[in-house]
C-alpha cells in the first residue's frame, strides 16, 4: 500500500477518470426499463406472426377474451386512427432526384404480415403470465403467401412483391457519381479487381431486450413512457407523430439502457400498442420482450450483397472505386443511409481515389427490418475497400502494406477534398500505419507463422487503414443548472446506452468552469427537461454535446461575470474568470462560481438588468462530421483440420482527435472490435425457404464470448479535428470499421496457401473447412 | 380488412395451483416465500424481493446475465426453480459488497479496468467471476477467458473483464507484504 502523499485525483480533459455510474451498476442499482414497476400496472404480451408472408384472414380472440385476467385484446382496427411509423435516419434520394418513398408501416398490420415476428395483436392482462397464456389462445387465420428472404431473389423478375407502393421490391434506387466517367476510368485502367462481397445480416442482441411501461393521465391528456432509447427528444417526436398528439403530451423517460448499438434508436409497434392500451384501459401497462421475440422483432443489422471494383494504374495507384449491389431492408424501411449515403461517405476511407461510383438498391424482403448497427454502413464500406486492396495487392504482386502506402492520402494533402464531397480536415494516415505495424511487431510475423505451423496451425496477418465519417450536424441541447444542494446538473439531448457520457462530459465542466467533478451529474433521459436533442448515434455525442456544453459553459461564465461585477463592485470588463473564480483584474478580490450559485439560491437580490441566474440552457447547430481514423492489425490462427479460426493477436493505433477520457475510449474500441470479430467469424442470421428464421436463440446464433476476444494492444495518435472546439472525432463505431477488413484480411492470408483469395463472413469453422476442401479439390 | 372476433370477457374458474413454501437466505437475510412451483429463482429475486440487480437476458440459460451464487456456486437463476432451492443460501450482485458498502475485490477491479459498459451483463459477470476465483481452476488469462465464456457481453468488454479478474487472481496469489 502506498503510504506516501495522498494522490489528488485529476478530472480534467485527457484523464482516465472512472465512470460516475460505475458504483451503482456494480451494486445492482442500475434502473433499466424492466426494473420499473408502476402500482396497479397491467401487462402486455404481443401476438406475432408465425409466417413470413401472408394475408390476415381473421383473428379469433374469443377464447383469449375469456381467459383469466385478460383486460383487452387490440388489433389493427383499434389503432386505425394512428399514423404510420416513419423511418429514421437521413434524407436519401433516388437516382432521379426524387425522395424515396418508404412503405407505410402501421403499428399493427391491417391485412398482411410480411415477416415472422411482426406484431399482429396485443393482449393485456393482470399478470404477465396471464397475458402470455392468453396471447397463445389468439387464433390468427393467415393465408400464407410465398416469401422472399434474399435480396437478390427479391429483385429478380417475377419475385414475390411485398408492398404495392414499392414495385420490384425496391425502395431506394440510389446513384452517386458519374457512371460514364467512372466507366471510362475502369476501361483505361491497367488493372481492375472485382469481387462480390456479402455483408452478413446480424442480430443486434443487446443484453437488455426492449421494454416499455406506459402511463396515461386522462385528466391532463398526458402520457409517460419509460423505455430504452438513444435519445428521448427524438423518440418523443416520433411517438407524437404516430399518435397524432402534440409532443408536449408525451414524456419519455429513459433510465439505464442495456446496450442498443443503433437498434433502440427508433420507435417500434409495441410502444404504440401499450401507449394506446394505457389510455384505453386507464391503467399503467408494462411490456418486456422475450429474447426469442427480440431475435425476431428488433431491427437487425448489416445485410448486403455488393460487388466492389477497384481500378488501378500500372504503378498500382487507385483511379476509381465502384460499388454496385443490394442492401437488404427486411420487410420495412428502418434506416435509409446504410447502403447508400454512408457507403458513399466511407468507401475511399484513407485512400486517395479520384473517382467513386455507388449504385445500389435498397430492397425489401420477408425478413425482420434492418436498421442501424454500430456504424450503419461505415464498417461495411471500409470492409469493401480493404478487401479490394488485398485482392489488388495479390493480383499486382505488390506487398499489401506497400500498396496501401502508395495510395494513402499524404499528410501534406490535408485538408483533402474527397470525391464524396467531404473535406478531411486532419489526420496523418501514413504515420498511423507505421506506428501500428511497429505495435503489432509486423516485421517478425514470419517467425510467429513458423511457430504456428509447428502446431499444425495456419497463421495469417491482416491490416486495415480505416476512416469513418461520423454523424452529420443537427440540433443539440447544452444545459447547465446549479442546484440548491450545491450540485451541478448537466442536461444533454444525447443519451448514453452504455458509452459512459457522465464522466467525460463532467471533465469538460471541470476544465471550463473549475467546478468539483464530484458535484456534477448528468440528466439525459427525461424529455421534459430538453429543449432539443439529436440523441446518440453515428459516433457524434462528444462533438454534439461537447460543443453544446462548452457553449453553455461560456454562457455561465458570461452571466457570472455580470453578477460578479455587481457583487465585487467592479466594472464587468475588469472581471476575469479562471479556475472556478471570478476576480477583479489586478486585485485579490474574487468570488467562486459555486459561491455565487449558492448566494443566488440563498436569495441574493440582483438588479433587474443583471442575469437572475447562472443557469444556461441553449440549443446549437452541432459541428459537422469528423473523420476518426486509424489502423488495425489482426493475427489469426486457422486449424486446417477443423476450420476453426482464432484471433490470436490484435494491435491498433487510432486517431480520435483529442481524447477526453482514454479509459472510456479504450472500452469503446474494444467493444467495436469484438462486434467486428463477431460479424467476421461467428454471427450468421439464417432464414429457410419459407422465411422462417433458423438462428433464433443464443444456441443457434453465435455471439462473441470472452474466449473469442484476443488481448488488444491499443494506442492513440491524435490529430485534433479542426472542425470543432474540442478537436474531438468520435470513437464509438470505429472498432467495427477497422476490425472487419483486418480480421478478414488475416483469415484470407492464412488460407492463401490454398489459393483462396476471398471468403465471405462469417468465417465459421464449416465455411472455412469447406473453402479449404473446395480449394484442394480444384 | 381482418375479421376480428372478440369474445365477451367472462372469468372462467382458474385452475387450482398448489403454491409451495420455501426458505431462502438471500444476501444474509433469511426469508420464507410462498410461490407457484414454476417460479424461477430469477423471478423470485426480481419480483418477490425487488432485487432487480439480477438481470433477465434470455430466460433460457444461454447468456449468463442472471448468474447468482447458490451456496457459493455460480448458477443461472433463470434455470433454477425457486422451490428447488429450499434452505439454500443465495448471493446476488446486491450482496457482493461488504455490509459497510466496501466493494469486493472483483467489483473494485471492474472499476479500475473499466470492465463494463452498459452494465446489464455486469451483475452476472461479477457473480460468475466471484465464483471463478473461488473455484481455483483459472490460473491464466486464457483459462479465465474460457471459464468466463458462459457470460455474454454484447458491449464486448471482455478484454477488460479478463484483465480485472487476472488482477484479482494475482492479488490473491501474492501474500500481503507487511
Amino acid at each position: 500500500m502506498n503510504n506516501g502523499a495522498m494522490m489528488i485525483p485529476s478530472f480534467g480533459i485527457g484523464q482516465r477518470v472512472p465512470r460516475k455510474e460505475d458504483h451503482g451498476l456494480l451494486r445492482g442499482q442500475g434502473r433499466y426499463t424492466a426494473d420499473v414497476d408502476i402500482h396497479h400496472q397491467l401487462h402486455a404480451v404481443m401476438v406475432r406472426s408465425p409466417y413470413a408472408h401472408g394475408h390476415i384472414r381473421g383473428i379469433n380472440a374469443a377464447v383469449c377474451a375469456t381467459m383469466p385476467g385478460v383486460r383487452a385484446i387490440y388489433t389493427a382496427a383499434d389503432l386505425a386512427s394512428y399514423g404510420a411509423i416513419t423511418a429514421g435516419g437521413q434524407a436519401v434520394s433516388n437516382r432521379d432526384g426524387t425522395p424515396f418513398q418508404p412503405p407505410p408501416r402501421l403499428a399493427l398490420p391491417q391485412d398482411r404480415v410480411r415477416y415472422v415476428g411482426e406484431v399482429i395483436a396485443c393482449v393485456v392482462a393482470e399478470t404477465r403470465w396471464q397475458a402470455k397464456d392468453a396471447a397463445e389462445a389468439v387464433v390468427v387465420d393467415i393465408e400464407q403467401l410465398p416469401a422472399v428472404t434474399d435480396c437478390a431473389a427479391a429483385v429478380a423478375p417475377g419475385a414475390v412483391q411485398l408492398h404495392d407502393s414499392c414495385p420490384g421490391n425496391v425502395v431506394i434506387d440510389f446513384q452517386f457519381g458519374d457512371s460514364a466517367v467512372v466507366a471510362t476510368a475502369f476501361g483505361k485502367a491497367a488493372h481492375v479487381v472485382k469481387q462480390r462481397i456479402l455483408s452478413n445480416r446480424v442480430v443486434v442482441n443487446p443484453m437488455e431486450t426492449r421494454a416499455a411501461v406506459a402511463i396515461h393521465d386522462p385528466a391532463a391528456g398526458h402520457w409517460t413512457l419509460h423505455t430504452p432509447s438513444q435519445g428521448v427528444f427524438g423518440m418523443r417526436q416520433s411517438l407524437a407523430r404516430v399518435l397524432k398528439t402534440p409532443p408536449e403530451t408525451i414524456r419519455v423517460l429513459t433510465g439505464n439502457v442495456g446496450g442498443s448499438f443503433g437498434m433502440k434508436g427508433q420507435i417500434y409497434p409495441e410502444q404504440i400498442c401499450i401507449l394506446h392500451a394505457a389510455r384505453a384501459l386507464g391503467r399503467p401497462v408494462k411490456w418486456t420482450d422475450d429474447r426469442s421475440e427480440s431475435f425476431l422483432s428488433d431491427n437487425h443489422g448489416r445485410g448486403a450483397d455488393m460487388t466492389a471494383e477497384l481500378a488501378l494504374d500500372a504503378d498500382g495507384r487507385f483511379l476509381a472505386v465502384r460499388l454496385t449491389g443490394l442492401s437488404d431492408l427486411g420487410a420495412f424501411m428502418a434506416a435509409p443511409q446504410i447502403g447508400t449515403t454512408n457507403a458513399v461517405k466511407n468507401l475511399i476511407g484513407t485512400y486517395r481515389t479520384a473517382l467513386i461510383e455507388v449504385a445500389t438498391k435498397a430492397v425489401l424482403t420477408n425478413t425482420t427490418p434492418v436498421g442501424a448497427y454500430r456504424g450503419a454502413g461505415r464498417p461495411e464500406a471500409n470492409y469493401y475497400m480493404g478487401r479490394l486492396i488485398d485482392l489488388a495487392a495479390h493480383e499486382l504482386g505488390i506487398d499489401g502494406v506497400e500498396l496501401r502506402r502508395r495510395n494513402l492520402i499524404p499528410g501534406e494533402s490535408i485538408p483533402y477534398q474527397t470525391p464524396s464531397k467531404l473535406t478531411y480536415d486532419s489526420g496523418d494516415f501514413g504515420a498511423v500505419l507505421s506506428e501500428t505495424l511497429a505495435l503489432a511487431d509486423w516485421d517478425n510475423f514470419a517467425e510467429r507463422k513458423r511457430h504456428s505451423a509447428t502446431n499444425g496451425r495456419l497463421r495469417g496477418l491482416g491490416v486495415s487503414s480505416y476512416l469513418e465519417s461520423t454523424g452529420p450536424a443537427g440540433q443539440e441541447m447544452g444545459g447547465i443548472r446549479f442546484e440548491d444542494d450545491g450540485s451541478i446538473t448537466m442536461i444533454t439531448g444525447t443519451l448514453d446506452y452504455g458509452q459512459g457520457h457522465a464522466s467525460p462530459f463532467a471533465q469538460l465542466l471541470v476544465d471550463r468552469l473549475g467546478v468539483p467533478f464530484d458535484s456534477i451529474c448528468l440528466v439525459q433521459g427525461d424529455s421534459d427537461q430538453l429543449i432539443s436533442g439529436g440523441g446518440s448515434g453515428g459516433s457524434k455525442s462528444m462533438m454534439a454535446s461537447g460543443e453544446a456544453l462548452l457553449q453553455a459553459c461560456a454562457e455561465v461564465i458570461a452571466r457570472g461575470k455580470q453578477i460578479a461585477s455587481h457583487m465585487l463592485e467592479a466594472a464587468a470588463v475588469d472581471i476575469e474568470f479562471a479556475d472556478g473564480h471570478f476576480s477583479v483584474a489586478g486585485t485579490d478580490r474574487q468570488l467562486a462560481l459555486t459561491d455565487i450559485a449558492a448566494r443566488i439560491h440563498a436569495g441574493l437580490a440582483l438588479p433587474q438588468d443583471l442575469p437572475q441566474t447562472l443557469d444556461a440552457s441553449l440549443s446549437i447547430t452541432t459541428p459537422p462530421s469528423s473523420y476518426p481514423n486509424g489502423c488495425h492489425v489482426a493475427e489469426v490462427e486457422v486449424d486446417p483440420e477443423t476450420g476453426v479460426v482464432q484471433v490470436v493477436a490484435y494491435a491498433m493505433i487510432n486517431d480520435f482527435g483529442v481524447v477526453i477520457n482514454p479509459l472510456i475510449v479504450e472500452g469503446q474500441v474494444h467493444g467495436g472490435v469484438m462486434q467486428g470479430i463477431g460479424q467476421a467469424l461467428l454471427e450468421r442470421t439464417l432464414y429457410d425457404a419459407q422465411g422462417q428464421p433458423v438462428t433464433g436463440s443464443f444456441m443457434d446464433y453465435a455471439m462473441p464470448r470472452a474466449v473469442d476476444g484476443p488481448p488488444m494492444a491499443l494506442g492513440f495518435r491524435p490529430a485534433p479535428a479542426a472542425t470543432n472546439s474540442l478537436g474531438v472525432k468520435g470513437c464509438g463505431e470505429a472498432g467495427c470499421a477497422g476490425s472487419l477488413p483486418a480480421v478478414m484480411g488475416a483469415v484470407v492470408d492464412a488460407l492463401s496457401i490454398y489459393g483462396i483469395r476471398h471468403i465471405d463472413m462469417p468465417c465459421t469453422p464449416e465455411r472455412v473447412w469447406r473453402a479449404i476442401q473446395a480449394a484442394q479439390a480444384a | 380488412m381482418q375479421d376480428v372476433i372478440l369474445g365477451t370477457s367472462v372469468e372462467l374458474p382458474q385452475a387450482v395451483m398448489q403454491s409451495v413454501s420455501l426458505n431462502l437466505t438471500v444476501n444474509g437475510q433469511q426469508r420464507e416465500f410462498v410461490v407457484e412451483p414454476w417460479t424461477t429463482l430469477l423471478d423470485l429475486l426480481r419480483h418477490e424481493m425487488d432485487l432487480t440487480g439480477t438481470k433477465k437476458g434470455c430466460d433460457h440459460g444461454q447468456c449468463g446475465a442472471c448468474t447468482v451464487l447458490i451456496d457459493g456456486r455460480r448458477m443461472n437463476s433463470c434455470l433454477a426453480l425457486a422451490v428447488m432451492q429450499d434452505g439454500k443460501t443465495v448471493t446476488t450482485v446486491e450482496g457482493l459488497a461488504a455490509p459497510d458498502g466496501t466493494l469486493s475485490p472483483i467489483q473494485a477491479a471492474f472499476i479500475e479496468h473499466d470492465a463494463f459498459q452498459c452494465g446489464y451483463c455486469t451483475p452476472g459477470q461479477l457473480c460468475s467471476a466471484t465464483a471463478l476465483l473461488q473455484e481455483g481452476h483459472a490460473h491464466t488469462p486464457e483459462e479465465i477467458r474460457e471459464l468466463m465464456s458462459g457470460n455474454l457481453c454484447r458491449c464486448g468488454a471482455y478484454p477488460n473483464i479478463v484483465d480485472a479478474i487476472t488482477q484479482v487472481l494475482a492479488q490473491a496469489a501474492t501474500p500481503e507484504v507487511a
